[in-house]
Parts: structure tokens; sequence; C-alpha cells
């Protein structure tokens, strides 16, 4: 608020100045400041016309911004009678009428024969622009402030330091002004030529997570890598003295370096001795040896040794003559940044940076980690009810998510609007798969009860029936099954931790799934009913229950479901034929590590498969493929230890 | 009185002498050694087929006579490829590079041509430097005998684990397929040091062998019936002696079996591992014929259709397994291969490139429900009417 309150007062205090100092700057020409530097202007080279423009920017005059700008845009005329510069405007292509800088007014019409244009290089044009950034920063329009302070993080450079700092006081929007003083503790990082400066703004920025700062600090503590004679130079700020053959530094890099600046003889690799020795036969004979002989590199050794003895080629470097180099010299990396000061504020602060980001991403990756656990909990839950519950084992359950997600697809194909088409597409695939999924338990499953090896078969064929069905209807490529609009973009909280918005929605799809199931089995009759049936379908069925209706209508359940999870997952993966059988064997590991038959169980196994494979991830985020075979080996030793899963029935609802 | 194996398996006679037959007549008819009606690519694809039926065998009897349904077991069955395939490929590199490496003016050390072969091999994975693995890859014996050590081992260290835990059904079926396909993704890195998803390559030519792939395919051909047969004479041996015997009655009733005394785990894992060396050995044969090895091949899904062979066969019967096999792979040739004549229903053509999975998917359906012993049951269906047409005379 009293930031507010005083920027006020400043914005009034400029109202009240600046009519005041118009008319003094009035007074004032620019044109007498261009003729000073007249030369430098119409030759117009890059390495020379920086004094011209510093010249024109540093004038104070209002008239400045308007010449640097039309200067960029190639309309300054320059008239050959007098060595006057104008503004040009065409008229026709052989007439143009030329407008005084400082007036204002018009100077009347020319022939273009009597003007010379002057056409300033991207170079020049590139050096205006900053010098028009100090003048932009401080435009009325905020969009144009907006727009130079872009430019500046884009490019960075040390002499847009001070008028950015000159900047500051003035900006009126205090988000702007946030923005500009980050900038410029940052710039003050990079180039201020105070030592102390520099060390107060790192300490300042010490701790923030942003992207910016990091890239403006790590720069500070780029090395190069050195040699010399003797030991380290004075003056030099050194970041490490190496010793060859130690970590990643190895001798005969070290040797190379040597070699790369003159300081020790050229090393002979075993291609030199080999083309050396190829380019010195004399009668099947090299150095005294038969070239038949050269098939081990020692006789290759004695052959070169000869012929360098004989001075034909370029003595041979021993391990030992490498050894002696090696110590006779010393290798340090040394920091470009001559300030050690600097350079060690700079690593702290970087320390402190790496600690902060690492808990973020640890964060990020619980995130990515519970994303990825709801994705398999979606894929799951419905082979949970046919599995868990039901005892029945569906290989084409993910052929059922498949089937969701394509008519998510059609939907789209007749609803255009996207988010109207996925509130009937949610329905639509329900109905689909439930309808499957009742008429496959009619045909198939009934007849298969006691035997679940076989269920498991007969699954398997329509599984691979209905992939190639699909295959042939919609064909090999992959469909698109487009988000809402509203579901596009993520959540960002920093620069390091973020979530997209759909992984949300798909997290939020999880919870209400499970909502869902835990209401449907412990509140409604349908769920009674299920769980009469799986404790003991006889004493069921002499309550009056019918078992062969229930069980239609729970496997219905259970792929209506798989067909909702199919228009989730259709959302963010590639609607192909293939898409279930990625998601089966994962979805049946949720289940059986879970713990069969209990809806907690398949969360927990979800949970941890999803945590366990970013986790793998993480540690080795090249390969997402080992990840998932090391996953897969975890979770075949974890069956081990708890055959039965993470929740474990007990008693006589275990079964077998 | 102990009767004879023969008489207890009048079956065994059968098949051989099939077999034996059905190898004659390819040979005569072959382009190699007869007179050429058979083409040098058929017979590659019969001796592909006469490998597959090999591991139904294995699949039959861990399957079919133990009741343990393995998913897994192509994956036996592609790293017995993958170990022949090894040295196949090394020792042609070798040769050529050696080949090549002889014109030039000095004689190559030890050294330099096994960078050039290491360069030829793995270039394609940005690598030229040999993996561990490959340690042993330039002798033959070695490799021969990790065909079978290593799915052996890998068998025996899966089984014990799973069986130890008391693992079963059909939950020993999915832990069985998440290990083939964690081993298939292991396979498709390209740092896993057998190629990633390029695979082996070149496995057709035999190195040092200059003759052509007419006579090598009859080679390679003879040498799968013979390990069909002698693959189908240990079975037979096996299923009914003692043994069998056990395993059967562990398929039907474990608990029963525990309770008498026998050590099921035991037997399921000698069975599970013998079965995964016998698809090794048939790996071994069937990659030579095809020429190509790669993680493919071990998908999770070539093990169901291995399973679906053995069903559409009849399960529990080894000359059920072995006509399945053969006749659902060679149909399978037969129809993807774009041979089979296209359906024309006025509206719509039938493409049996893209209907033969529907067909198959189905039809496995349709053998499941209504007759779960295969085509094996025909021949079931056809003994019991000439016994009771015996009995009735």
């Amino acid at each position: 608020m009293r930031q507010l309150f005083l920027a006020g007062l400043a914005f009034l205090a400029a109202c009240l100045i600046s009519p005041g100092l118009g008319q003094a700057q009035t007074a004032a020409a620019i044109q007498p400041i261009l003729q000073d530097h007249q030369a430098l202007i119409v030759k117009s080279s890059r390495k020379t016309i920086g004094p011209a423009i510093d010249a024109v920017a540093a004038s104070g005059l209002p008239q400045a911004q308007t010449v640097l700008e039309v200067w960029a845009a190639k309309n300054m005329w320059q008239r050959k009678s007098d060595g006057l510069f104008f503004i040009g405007e065409k008229i026709d292509s052989k007439t143009y009428a030329l407008t005084d800088f400082d007036s204002g007014e018009s100077v009347g019409e020319f022939a273009k024969s009597e003007l010379k244009q002057l056409k300033p290089n991207s170079g020049i044009r590139a050096l205006i622009g900053t010098a028009l950034v100090q003048f932009q920063l401080s435009d009325p329009n905020i969009e144009a402030r907006r727009a130079a302070l872009l430019s500046i993080e884009r490019d960075p450079e040390a002499s847009l330091l001070a008028p950015l700092r000159a900047s500051i006081e003035a900006e009126s929007d205090p988000a702007l002004k946030a923005q500009k003083q980050r900038l410029e503790r940052l710039l003050t990082i990079g180039y201020d030529s105070d030592e102390a400066a520099r060390l107060a703004a790192i300490a300042d920025m010490a701790g923030d997570l942003g992207v910016d700062v990091r890239a403006t600090l790590n720069p500070l503590l780029t090395t190069k890598r050195d040699v010399v004679a003797g030991s380290v130079p004075e003056g030099a700020n050194i970041a490490a003295i190496l010793t060859p053959g130690q970590g990643d530094f190895d001798r005969l890099s070290a040797y190379d370096m040597l070699v790369a600046k003159d300081l020790a003889p050229v090393r002979i690799s075993q291609a030199d001795i080999r083309s050396e020795l190829a380019a010195h036969i004399e009668g099947a004979r090299v150095g005294g040896v038969p070239v038949a002989k050269l098939n081990t590199e020692g006789n290759r050794l004695t052959a070169y040794t000869a012929l360098a003895e004989a001075g034909a080629v370029p003595a041979f470097v021993t391990d030992t003559a490498i050894d002696a180099a090696l110590a006779a010299h010393t290798f340090f990396d040394a920091y470009l940044e001559p300030s050690e000061a600097v350079t060690d504020a700079a690593a702290q602060a970087l320390k402190d940076i790496e600690l902060k980001v690492g808990l973020n991403q640890t964060l990020d990756l619980t995130l990515d980690a519970l994303s990825l656990a709801s994705i398999y909990f979606l894929a799951a839950i419905g082979l949970a009810i046919t599995f868990g519950v039901m005892g029945v084992i569906n290989m084409a359950h993910g052929e059922f998510i498949m089937m969701g997600a394509y008519t998510g697809y059609v939907v789209q194909q007749i609803i255009p609007d996207h988010t109207l088409s996925i509130i009937v597409a949610i329905p639509t695939a329900f109905a689909v798969t439930f309808a499957a999924g009742v008429a496959m338990e009619r045909l198939v499953i009934r007849w298969l009860q006691a035997r679940p090896l076989e269920t498991l078969l007969a699954t398997f064929g329509i599984s691979i029936a209905l992939q190639q069905l699909a295959k042939n209807i919609f064909g090999t490529q992959a469909r698109p099954l487009t988000a809402p609009g509203w579901l596009d973009g993520a959540w960002v909280m920093n620069d390091v931790v973020s979530i997209s918005y759909i992984r949300i929605a798909i997290f939020i799809l999880a919870l209400i799934f499970l909502a869902v199931f835990l209401y449907i089995m412990k509140r409604t009759r349908l769920g009674l009913e299920t769980r009469a049936v799986t404790q003991n379908p006889r004493m069921a069925a002499s309550m009056g229950i019918n078992p062969d209706r229930v069980n239609m209508l729970t496997f219905g359940l259970g792929s209506g479901i798989a067909g909702i999870a199919g228009v989730a997952i259709g959302l963010f993966a590639k609607v192909t034929s293939e898409l279930g059988s990625d998601y089966i064997v994962q979805s049946f590991m949720t289940v059986v590590v879970g713990g069969v038959g209990n809806i907690w169980g398949t969360l927990a196994g979800a949970a941890m498969i999803g945590f366990l494979q970013k986790g793998i991830e993480w540690m080795n985020p090249s390969n997402t493929l080992a990840a998932q075979t090391y996953m897969i080996i975890f979770i075949i030793i974890f069956i081990q230890f708890r055959p039965r899963g993470i929740i474990a029935l007990k008693g006589r609802a275990a079964g077998d | 009185m102990q009767r004879s194996f023969i008489a207890k398996n009048p079956s065994v006679l059968i098949f051989l002498a099939i077999l034996a037959l059905f190898t004659l007549l390819v040979t005569v008819m072959s382009e190699g050694f007869g007179v050429g009606g058979i083409s040098t690519s058929f017979i590659k694809t019969l001796g592909k087929t006469l490998c597959l039926c090999l591991i139904a065998l294995a699949m039959d009897l861990i399957w079919g006579y133990t009741g343990i349904l393995s998913l897994g077991h192509f994956a036996f069955f592609g790293l017995g490829g993958y170990m022949i395939g090894m040295w196949l490929m090394y020792e042609r590199t070798r040769l050529i590079v050696v080949d090549s490496l002889a014109n030039a003016e000095i004689p190559p050390t030890d050294g330099e041509v096994i960078d050039a072969i290491g360069n030829q091999i793995f270039g394609v994975v940005g690598s030229s430097d040999f993996p561990l693995i490959w340690a042993f890859a330039d002798s033959l014996t070695i490799q021969l005998a990790l065909v079978l050590l290593v799915p052996g081992l890998l068998a025996l260290i899966f089984g014990w684990l799973a069986f130890r835990s008391r693992v079963t059904g059909v939950y020993l079926s999915i832990l069985t397929q998440a290990m083939t396909l964690a081993l298939a993704l292991y396979l498709f890195q390209n740092d896993s040091g057998l190629r990633g998803n390029n695979g082996l390559s070149g496995l057709q030519n035999l190195p040092g062998v200059t003759a052509s792939q007419d006579y090598v395919s009859l080679w390679f051909f003879w040498a799968s019936a013979a390990a069909l047969g002698a693959g189908y004479v240990l079975c037979a041996w096996l299923v009914s002696g003692k043994f069998g015997s056990v395993i059967r009655g562990i398929r039907d009733n474990e608990a029963r079996a525990r309770f008498l005394g026998y050590s099921v785990e035991t037997y399921k894992l000698v069975i599970f591992t013998l079965t995964a060396c016998i698809a090794a050995i048939a790996g071994a044969l069937y990659y030579p014929q095809a020429g190509i090895i790669n993680p493919a091949e071990i998908a999770p899904i070539a093990s169901i259709y291995l399973a679906v062979w053995v069903a559409i066969g009849g399960r529990g019967r080894l000359y059920g397994a072995v006509i399945g096999a053969a006749f659902v792979s060679l149909l399978s040739t037969w129809f993807t291969g774009g041979q089979a004549p296209d359906v024309n229903l006025g509206f719509y053509t039938i493409k049996w490139v893209d209907w033969w999975l529907v067909l198959l998917g189905l039809s496995f359906v349709l053998v499941t429900l209504f007759a779960p012993k295969g085509i094996g049951g025909l021949i079931d269906i056809l003994s019991d009417r000439r016994a009771a047409k015996e009995a009735s005379q």
C-alpha cells in the first residue's frame, strides 16, 4: 500500500515537473550533436559507430529516442547540400518529404537525388536497439517497458545495467518494478564493476529457485583448463589443481594438452606407428623386422625404434618420458572470473540453490509419481473388480480400455466441441464397454467359471481379436483424442515444480473412482450382493440372490470403468490399438502386488508401482526401458516376500 | 510286469515314422539334394516350424502335463537364439574383418582385429567395445553350452523364487509374463550389449561354410527334425514313467501330491528348467534359419501364441502340441503371407492379412469353450470309435 502511495506521489511529481523540463529541452537541439558525428554516422560501420550512438543517447534530449528509432528503421536521410539529417517520408518513388528532428516541422519535399539514405546494417541496428532500451524502459506505454525488460533478460549486457537502474525509481507498475529490481540484481552479479556490489547481489539472490539466477551464477564459475611449467601463476583465480590420472583427467589427455601448447613432443600412437611402418617398407622388411612378423605390438615397436634410430621417423615417446613431462608441469582449472571473492560467493550461493532445487525436485518427482500412480490405479480399478472381487481373470481388460479411448475419439468426430464431447464420451464409453463386458460374461466367462487358466486363455483370444479388429477399423496410425482447452497448460509452482492440469484431472478422476467403487461396494444393494456371491455363491443363491445376474452386472461394471479409464488415458496417450496391451501387464501387477480382492490394496499397489517407476527413472533418467525392467524384477522379488500382495485377505475369504 | 516304453507309448513310433517320412520327402523335393519341388525359403519355413513344434512340446510338458501355464517360455527360446547368434555373428564378422585386413601392407595385430570386429558389430548402437557378455563369443563350444546354461539358469532362479513362495495358477502365469516382458524391455536397450532393437542379424550364414543356402537350409532342417524326434522321445519317456505320473498328480491336485510326500516344488522346478532348456535348443535351431533375432521376438505375445498352439492342438498329449504348432503356425504363415485368396462379400472384401488374427482369436475362444481337447480330441474320437467297433465284433 505504502509503495503504491509513493509510486502515486512520484507520478504526480513527474507530471508537475515534466512541462518545465519539456520547455527547457525544446531549446536544445539534437541536430548539432548529429553534425558533430556526421562522419561516423555516414560511414556507418559497426566498429566505429559507438561514440555517435552514445552521444545521441546520452544527450538527454527527448528527440534522442525519435532519432534512434528513425535511424534504426532506415528512415533517416541526409540532405546532400548541407549534410543535415532529417526524417524522410516517401511521397513517390522520386520524392521524399523531410521533417526536422528538433522542431518536428516539415522542411519541404526533395528529390531523391538530393538526398542520401542512411542504411545501418544489422550490427549497427543492434547497437541502436541497446541504446534505445533506456528510453523504452521509461516509456509511458507499459507494454513497451515489458518488451524492453524481456529483451534485456534474453540478451543481458554490461551497458544495460545503468539505464535499468535509472529506470527502477520511476517505475509505476509494482509488478514490473519488482521484475526490474530482480533483473537489476542479476545484471549486477554479472556485470557490475564494484566487487562489493556484486557480492551483495549474490547474497540477495542466494536461495532463489529461478532458472535465471542459476543462468547468471553458472557462467561465473566457468573454468578453463590450463597447464604451465613449474608452479601456478600468480593472480590466477584457481578452481582446482589437477593430477593427471586422477578422476576423469587421464594421463593421455593431459599429455595432449602439453603437446597442444608445444611443451612436449607429439605422442606416437599405435595408428601412427602403423602408418609410419607402412610408409617405410623396404624389401618386405621394416627396420630389420620382416613385414609378416609385424602382427604384434612388441615387434612393431622394435621396428619403429629401429626406424627412429636411423632418423627416418620421430622418436617414440615412452611412458617414462610422458610421466616426466607430466610431473614437470602443473595442470589446473582457473575461473574466467578474476575475483576470488565473487567465485566463492557464487559457488556457495549455487550450492544453497542446488539444495533447494533438490528438495523441490523431490516434490516434483512426488507429484509425477502420484500422477503415474493414479494412471495405473485408473487402469487397474476395473481389473480390481473383475479379478479382485470376482476372481475372473480378464486379459481383454486392456482392450476395454482401448475401446473406451476409441469411443472418445469417435464421439469427438461427431461433436467437435472438446468439452462437450468429453462429457458425452464418458457415459458413452461406459455404456459401450459395459455392454461388451456383459456380452463377454454371458457368452464366454460364465461357461469357464471353475477354470481360471482357461478363462485367461479365452479372454486372450478375445483380446487378440479385438486388437486386430480395432486395427482393421481405425488403422494402425495413432488417433488423437484432444483434451478440452481448459485442461491445457500446467500448474507452475516455481521453475522446478510444475504439473500439467490434465494430470491433476486424472488424479481427481482416480479419487472419484475410488469413492464410487467404495460407495457401490459398501452402500448399494449390488455391492452387498456382489460381496455375498464372492464369499459364498451357493449360500447367496439360497438367500434369494441371483448369482448369474450379479456376476453379469459386476463384470459389466468393471468393464465400464475400464472404458472410462480409456477416455482418460486417451487424453494424454496416443490412441492406438496397442493402447490396452501397454497397460495390461502393469495393471495386473498393480492388482497382484496390492493384494487381490481389496480396493485399498489396489491403491497401495498403484502407489508403489508409480513411485517405484519414477524413483528408478530418476536414478537413471536416460533410460525408461531400464526403469521398467528393474521395476518388474523388483515386483517378482517382492512377490516372494508377500505372495498375496501388500494387503492380503485373511481367513476364509482369501480362498485360493 | 513292467511294460516296455514303446508299448506304453505307441504314438512314439508312429510319430517318428511320420517325421522320418516327412524329412525324406522334403529332402527329395528340395533344391539342394532333390528334384527341386520345394523352394529353399519354404524349406526354411518348414525347418522353423519343426523348431516351433519342439518348443510346443516343452510347453505341453509344463502346461498340459504339469498344469503350470507359463507365459514366458519364448524368453528361453529367444535367449537360446541369442546365445548361438552371438557366435554366428562374431565368427562371421571376424572372417570378414580378417579377409579385409589381409590386403593391408602390414599384418594386423590381434587387438586391431578385435577392435575392427567390435566396430562392425556394435557400430550400429554407437559403441565399439565388446561388452562382458561377449567374452566367450569366439568359442563355439562355450556358446553352445551357454545355449543351455543361460536359459536353464534363468529358469532355475526364476522357478526357485516363484515355486518356493508357492505362487500358483494365474499368478504364476502373470509372473512369467512379467519375466519375459522385463527381458524383452532389457534387450531393447542399446546398452544391453546385444545391439538393442537391431538384434543380431546375418545368422543364416554359417561362418567358414561356402555352400549355398540351398544346402545350409537342409542341414538345419535335418537338425531341427532330429531335435524334434529326440525331444519327442525324451518327453514321451518322461511322461510315461513315474516322473510323469507325479507331475500329472501335481496338475490334478497339488495339495494331495504334497501330502503324499512328494516334493512338489522340486518336481516343478525340474520340469520348468528342463522345458526351458528344450525351448532354448529350439530357439538355437530356429534363429539361424530365420536369419535375424531381435527383442520383439521375446515380447509377451509370442509366448501367448505358444499357448494358443498347444491349446488348439490339444494339451496333455504330446502329438497334440506338435499338430497344433505345425497347423497353426503354417496356417498363420499362409494367411499373413498374403497367399490366401481374399473373400469378396460384395459389400466388403475380407483381406486375410487383416482378418486372420481376428479369426485366430475367435477360434481360440471357441476351442477353449467347446473343444478343450483341441485337434487331438478328434484322434480320440477316431480311436474310440475303432475300439467300440472292435468291442462290438
